[in-house]
């Protein structure tokens, strides 16, 4: 749990499925993060500047969009290229050339609750 | 002028049964108006011709039993005699020349018909040979353009002789009878994802080494770009003597089977995939209602929570295997090689299991260090399949006996049991996809028959080997083999 004088670690899940949405929201802000979440991932280029996370959890196949190019979008935007980007999928053969796209980890569904926390605490130090 | 030839050539009317009688009749008798007017017009001397008008007519006689059988040499020989009694009715012999001439004429007239019988029986038997062997041909040919499979018959030098109408529609280009197979080929194919060489092709092989070839699969790219598996089979014709005479390829198109099994795949790729989401997001909720019970300190909700914890993993495991098995089929399972202690995974392996259970005792007999290169989580996978395999089919209170043992090349474990068994032509095809054992009333115990699949796909990944010994009622052994790497030999 966070201090209070401390302004808490803002965390943004991009996801087109809205369970995995709710579920992570719910358990993150439990753990004392502060979540915001984005379904269409259209939006998310234009959204993320506004909102300047401190960490986004991203998926790779979404319905119409492919997370590999948002995240190599906001890594080529100045404002959002500081983000560390987590990215989520299904799919474990996609992991392998994530870093071509700049993302920063890779999680792949489903994954442990601890191997979640424990990603997202390995940025918020770096943070 | 080449059809006179034709009809004239007596060789060229092997197997032809429409003999004509007209024409030795005709010829017979133009011969012996020919014979006149020689004798009376051009020597002058009717006696002296005798001797000749034998030799043509002999020669006639041949010719015609062998171009038109037995009733062409009849005609002539008829026609011959008749017009040797004319001979000696014109030529006003007297006496003695007249009984000489007569009886002369007799032997000739059996002789000339002997001749006739002969030679024409010999060729109305060749005409019937000819005709069954062409009906034969005519039979095998319209069985082999009607088969569902593409064919290719060449010599033993491998000289293509014969193809149907299938193999052109399944290579989508004509084969050109005459080219040697081996040497040149019209399509272009690949065999283990590499461009094939026409030696490779199965009839060039079946020659070169003798012996059969079975099943060998090619894609071939049609000339319109569509792409065709092909299996292929290629065996040699031999003689009564055993001598190779002629080979023959049978080519099956399995397109369609291969395009299903993808499509197969696919929808298991996917649909496992699809199932994966809600597996995530039902593992967070369930972490935050453990959250939530903990604090609650109410054991029966507690409880409740655990068991939909360890049924929501059971689903994911469930979820991996579906996936593990589309991937080995599709030969995409991935692998991440690391040296570990394959003693103590296996120790700890048994630990856990017997955790988790309290039907059956598994013991572990105690071996040297050994450490393997190989991925550590796929020989979990294995090995954990053939214990919990060993504990579903064994009964209460039984005992499962795990063993490594090491040689210079090879690691092998062992998991015996002492469980229902295995019969002997099961045994043959627990290792295939989505088998699964039957006990003797053919109940079929729960699951899915893919955990022994993914197994030995995974040892053959790691050029190991796994296999079975059991006896039906008895229990059974399972061993699966590691390879040992020499510089991590003590």
């Amino acid at each position: 749990m966070k201090s209070t004088d401390i302004p808490p670690t803002h965390i943004l899940i991009i996801d087109d499925d809205e369970s995995i949405l709710d579920a992570v929201s719910l358990l993150l802000s439990d753990f004392g993060y502060l979540v915001d979440t984005i379904s269409h991932g259209e939006e998310a280029v234009m959204k993320v500047p506004q909102l300047l996370p401190n960490i986004i959890l991203l998926d790779v196949l979404m319905s119409g969009v492919d997370g590999r190019d948002i995240c190599k979008s906001l890594k080529q935007d100045e404002k959002t290229k500081h983000i560390p980007i987590i990215m989520l999928s299904a799919h474990p053969g996609v992991s392998k050339n994530m870093s071509e796209y700049g993302a920063d980890g890779f999680l792949s569904k489903p994954f442990e609750i601890d191997d979640l926390l424990k990603t997202i605490e390995k940025f918020v130090q770096k943070d | 002028m080449k059809r006179l030839g034709k009809y004239l050539n007596p060789v060229s009317r092997l197997g032809k049964q429409q003999y004509s009688i007209l024409f030795s009749l005709l010829y017979s008798l133009g011969l012996c108006m020919l014979s006149e007017f020689y004798a009376y017009q051009i020597v002058h001397d009717p006696m002296a011709v005798g001797m000749y008008i034998i030799f043509v007519h002999v020669g006639t006689i041949l010719y015609f039993s062998f171009r038109d059988g037995i009733r062409g040499g009849v005609v002539s020989s008829v026609i011959a005699i008749l017009y040797y009694f004319y001979i000696i009715d014109t030529r006003n012999y007297s006496g003695q020349q007249l009984t000489t001439g007569v009886e002369t004429t007799i032997t000739l007239a059996f002789l000339y018909l002997l001749l006739a019988g002969i030679i024409g029986w010999l060729k109305q038997k060749i005409d019937k040979l000819i005709i069954r062997e062409a009906d034969e041909k005519r039979r095998l040919q319209a069985i082999i353009h009607q088969l569902p499979v593409g064919i290719i018959i060449t010599d033993s030098k491998g000289k293509i002789v014969e193809t149907n109408r299938q193999l052109e529609s399944i290579l989508g280009i004509k084969m050109p009878i005459g080219i040697i197979a081996g040497k040149d080929s019209p399509v272009s194919a690949l065999y283990n994802g590499q461009k094939a060489e026409p030696s490779q092709s199965p009839l060039a092989q079946a020659l070169l080494t003798g012996k059969k070839v079975v099943d060998r699969e090619f894609i071939i790219e049609k000339p319109n770009k569509k792409k065709t598996y092909i299996v292929a089979n290629a065996s040699l014709i031999h003689n009564t003597e055993g001598k190779v005479i002629a080979a023959a390829s049978i080519i099956k198109d399995v397109t369609l089977q291969r395009e299903m099994e993808e499509r197969k795949d696919d929808f298991i790729n996917m649909a496992s995939h699809e199932l994966k989401t809600p597996v995530t997001s039902m593992k967070v909720y369930l972490a935050m209602l453990e959250r939530i019970a903990a604090k609650l300190g109410d054991p029966k909700f507690e409880h409740i929570v655990t068991s939909l914890h360890s049924q929501t993993v059971r689903l994911q495991e469930l979820v991996n295997n579906l996936l593990d098995v589309s991937r080995a089929h599709t030969g995409k399972l991935s692998f991440k090689m690391e040296p570990f202690r394959l003693d103590t995974m296996i120790q700890e392996t048994i630990e856990e299991l017997q955790r988790e259970t309290q039907k059956i005792s598994i013991q572990v007999q105690k071996s040297k260090p050994v450490t393997v290169i190989a991925d550590k989580l796929r020989i979990y996978q294995v090995l954990t399949n053939l214990l919990t395999n060993a504990i579903k089919y064994s009964s209460e209170k039984s005992v499962v006996d795990v063993s490594v043992k090491t040689d210079m090349i090879n690691v092998t474990v062992r998991v015996q049991d002492s469980g229902i068994g295995i019969s002997k032509d099961q045994q043959k095809k627990i290792f295939d996809r989505l088998y699964q054992v039957t006990d003797g009333r053919e109940n079929t115990f729960p699951g899915l028959g893919m955990g022994l699949y993914i197994s030995k796909e995974i040892v053959k990944k790691h050029k190991g080997k796994i296999w079975v010994e059991s006896t039906k009622g008895k229990g059974s052994t399972f061993y699966f083999t590691l390879p040992l790497h020499k510089n991590l030999k003590k």
